[in-house]
């Protein structure tokens, strides 16, 4: 009966409410490091939306492959990178977990209602290598919480 | 009495099951055919190519995956590749580049538009074949892919990237 129990709760659990993935590629060096595995909230933003800072999982067709970025632009708000440098409504945006920076420039975007500005924490890699950018709050899937 | 009322109920129960019943391995049938084609196209792309004309020969093997007509949009900042013998072309300069990683079809979502056609969902992963070669594995992308079937094979019609990061 236990056996039972453990069952239901873990098919439960990692159905709706963690999803295990891997992290595959270098864009969120040092933070995760390539092979690394992890686990993505599903019930993250039931009640509250992604805050700036934020690790979370965006999915593409499906589950089985998701971009994992950390969100550091919020809805309305403007976001430009110059010489490396992210400016949020013109005012420089402190990353502590940014180690090396290239000097990376992206012209001044404007999120619209719903979307957040998403970026890896590997600065240092080359820009054009590096997926990054604006994306709609529905293909959130959670936050990375482990 | 009841039971003379319940029998043309029971027939067209009967009936409708078996109608949804035959849709859905009609389409199952065809939806599981569309997968078998995309994972041979995967074996395809994957698989050695020769040099010189063995080369040639891959990349038109790859190309028959695709129709005459094909048009692929590959995102902002690329030229759009319109054309199976353009594709071949590309693919034939590609190839060497292309050999260091090996494709990987995921979350594969197939929905019939018609009879012979429809859309197909995926995400396609470049991932890469040797450590020591120092090359970064490319980004998985999203693809919308109409599938056409000519002559009772399912062909690509049109690739296009979806923009999930603008």
């Amino acid at each position: 009966m236990r056996v039972l129990v453990l069952v239901a709760i873990s098919v439960v659990l990692f159905k709706w409410v963690l999803l295990p993935v891997r992290a595959q590629g270098i864009s969120m060096q040092p933070t995760f490091g390539s092979g690394s595995f992890r686990l993505v909230n599903r019930l993250s933003f039931l009640s509250g939306t992604p805050q700036r800072g934020d690790i979370i999982a965006i999915r593409l067709a499906g589950t089985r492959v998701v971009y994992v970025k950390r969100v550091i632009g919020l809805p309305g708000e403007r976001l430009e990178i110059a010489d490396g440098q992210v400016l949020i409504n013109g005012v420089p945006l402190d990353e502590p977990y940014v180690q090396n920076r290239r000097p990376w420039t992206l012209a001044e975007v404007t999120m619209a209602p719903g979307e957040y500005f998403v970026v890896g924490d590997n600065r240092g890699m080359n820009r054009r290598d590096h997926t990054m950018g604006r994306v709609d709050a529905n293909r959130i899937i959670g936050r990375v919480v482990f | 009495m009841l039971a003379g009322r319940l029998g043309p109920i029971a027939l067209a129960a009967a009936l409708l099951a078996a109608a949804v019943f035959g849709w859905r391995a009609w389409t199952g049938g065809e939806e599981a055919v569309i997968r078998a084609r995309l994972a041979s196209f995967v074996a395809a792309v994957n698989s050695k190519p020769g040099e010189g004309l063995g080369a040639v020969a891959h990349a038109a093997d790859i190309g028959s995956y695709f129709t005459e007509d094909v048009q692929i949009d590959l995102g902002p900042g690329t030229n759009p590749i319109q054309g199976r013998s353009m594709l071949i072309g590309i693919a034939s300069r590609l190839q060497s580049r292309l050999s260091a990683f090996e494709l990987v079809l995921e979350d594969v979502v197939v929905e019939l538009t018609g009879e012979t056609t429809a859309d197909v969902q995926l995400t396609a992963s470049f991932i890469r074949r040797d450590t020591a070669a120092g090359l970064e594995p490319m980004d998985p992308t999203e693809f919308a892919v109409l599938m056409t079937q000519a002559d009772g094979t399912w062909r690509i019609g049109r690739l296009t990237v979806v923009q999930v990061l603008r």
